[in-house]
């Protein structure tokens, strides 16, 4: 019967792709991408409560490293692919040892940090990453003789989503997401319950980040383009934002709010321009003050029996 | 009760600074033993208590538990071991359901990987629908049945205690230090706690416990260390305690004489 459902979800998903076209196509495409992005830091900040900005870094790793190594280096695609999740893993692995030591704000001013070093790197990477401009020119090479092209890839970043919450519920609604929550609630009584703190915050940073990369990976193929400002920190506090409004720490919270706060500018902008971003921020003020649990949180009122 | 002890405290001492919190402090938990640890406000049992559980380190000193030194640990491996506690302010995980916070306390026995879950291994769910029965069975125990899917938050003061005891049975402890578990409970609510105690001890459990209420404790306790300026003063049976001129003078004071009639004959 779930199984039905995910398979019915996914051909949706998929038949939209092949049913939009043109702009349209683009604005779907990115809009997978983000809801990708805010489920694993949905999973990070909402379930395990870990302050940290640097998923659009992570996301930018596995972008720049799937092009460099395989358009750049001319490493098969397969190879390359694998390379760039390996780095993300092994990158945010490097980044939350040291800062999960500590109790507090410290990954948060890590994760900055590091956010600001992978900008610098893209920017003076000099012919390797091309700069400030990115690079470009480069396709999704053809693997088993099968070229992703069209709709085709669409269907790819439906599979992506569908994989990242797949795995985060598995991951959520397990001892291991239970355990994420008593440490976020109280780290010092999980750990007199025989929970290891550190090494499950490690674990869900490195976990989350590594998603993070694979999603950056997808994007890298989505317009064949890929430039430092994306992969920047405006973009860190959307997902933020889309999660707040969406409701923290839940699934569907992450993917409502992305969905919202993504196709949000194309209806705001041709009204209101660039303040679109006030009224974002008004929105944010408005969920925390009265509607902590999103509007994912409303949605549970209207349906008082059930519970996700 | 069976006699090889199975905490073993020896030459405890805790400085901070100058404060001496406690010192040279010697005594043995025997498995399936219920042991108080009493004495005046500032006498060192909550110190104790955190020295055994791994919050703080010893100045000096050792505590094995089983024949192997835990001072020093992490407090999340001396809870791996098997020593659960609950603690003197009830400590719920908020925005956790009565069910997850008991489903907490047997983290120590799951032995599920992230790698295992992430691939949906089968042992997982069996694991799991395990720890979940255990769970159901121990509300059941505390009492508090009626709540299961209970935010915690929503519970009162009583019954937030009995969910202290609850979790820390979750991880089918070898010890459990309860910290002053008979705190703020109305006089039914002690008298249930005491048998839940005693039974608590009698599947083999030592239990390690700082109290105050000495109606409560006395008859309960099999064996009472007493503390005074962080150094053991007296031990030994409820009886032999409240007979003790130093203890009298030190602690209990007029509470002695009301209640050496109360007193077992344990």
């Amino acid at each position: 019967m779930r199984a039905l459902l995910w398979l019915a979800s996914i051909i949706a998903a998929s038949a939209l792709a092949f049913a939009l076209g043109g702009y349209a196509t683009d604005v779907y495409r990115k809009m997978l991408v983000w809801i990708a992005l805010a489920l694993s830091y949905n999973f990070l900040f909402g379930v395990a409560g870990q302050i940290a900005f640097s998923q659009f870094a992570f996301a930018g790793v596995g972008a720049y490293g799937v092009v460099i190594l395989s358009y750049k280096l001319g490493l098969p695609f397969g190879v390359a692919l694998v390379g760039a999740i390996a780095l993300c893993a092994l990158l945010a692995f490097i980044v939350a040892v040291p800062s999960t030591r500590l109790e507090g704000f410290y990954l948060a001013l890590a994760t900055l940090a590091f956010a600001q070093l992978f900008l610098v790197v893209v920017n003076e990477g000099g012919e390797l990453t091309g700069g400030t401009g990115g690079i470009a020119g480069y396709k999704l090479p053809e693997v088993f003789g099968i070229a992703l092209r069209g709709p085709w890839y669409t269907v790819v970043l439906v599979l992506l989503v569908a994989l990242t919450l797949h795995l985060l519920l598995r991951l959520e609604r397990s001892s291991f997401g239970r355990a994420c929550r008593a440490i976020k609630a109280n780290p010092a009584v999980a750990a007199a319950m025989g929970i290891d703190v550190r090494r499950t915050k490690v674990i869900t940073f490195t976990l989350t980040s590594t998603l993070a990369g694979l999603a950056g990976a997808a994007y890298a193929y989505v317009d064949n383009v890929i430039n430092p400002p994306v992969f920047g920190l405006d973009n860190i506090f959307m997902l933020l934002f889309m999660i707040i409004v969406g409701g923290m720490g839940r699934p569907a919270g992450a993917i409502v709010g992305a969905v919202l706060l993504y196709l949000a500018p194309f209806v705001l902008e041709p009204i209101v321009g660039h303040a679109y971003l006030v009224l974002f921020g008004v929105l944010v003020v408005l969920a925390i003050l009265f509607q902590p649990q999103g509007l994912i949180g409303l949605v549970d009122r209207l349906r008082p029996e059930r519970r996700a | 009760m069976t006699n090889a002890p199975l905490i073993r405290v020896e030459g405890l001492t805790k400085r901070f600074g100058g404060l001496i919190a406690v010192e040279d402090l010697s005594f043995d938990v025997g498995s399936g033993e219920i042991l108080a640890l009493i004495g005046p406000n500032g006498a060192g049992k909550t110190t104790t208590f955190n020295l055994i559980a791994g919050v703080l380190s010893p100045s000096a000193g050792q505590i094995a538990l089983d024949g192997r030194r835990i001072d020093g640990m992490p407090v999340h491996k001396i809870a791996g071991l098997g020593m659960m506690r609950t603690f003197q302010h009830n400590m719920p995980f908020a925005g956790m359901s009565l069910t997850d916070n008991v489903l907490i306390g047997s983290h120590r026995k799951l032995r599920a990987s992230v790698l295992d879950i992430l691939a949906g291994r089968a042992f997982v769910r069996d694991e799991e629908a395990q720890a979940r029965q255990r769970a159901s069975e121990l509300i059941d125990f505390v009492g508090l049945d009626a709540y299961r899917d209970a935010d915690v938050t929503t519970l009162s003061f009583g019954e937030g205690r009995l969910l202290e005891i609850a979790r820390a049975l979750a991880g089918s402890p070898r010890v459990i230090l309860l910290d002053e578990p008979a705190a703020g409970l109305t006089a039914a609510e002690t008298s249930r706690l005491s048998a839940m105690i005693r039974q608590i001890a009698a599947d083999g459990v030592s239990v390690l416990l700082v109290e105050h209420d000495m109606h409560f404790l006395l008859p309960l306790a099999h064996r009472v260390v007493v503390l005074n300026f962080g150094r053991k003063i007296a031990e030994g049976t409820s009886r032999d305690i409240v007979r003790d001129p130093a203890v009298k003078e030190a602690y209990l004071g007029e509470a002695a004489g009301a209640l050496r009639e109360g007193a077992p004959d344990a």
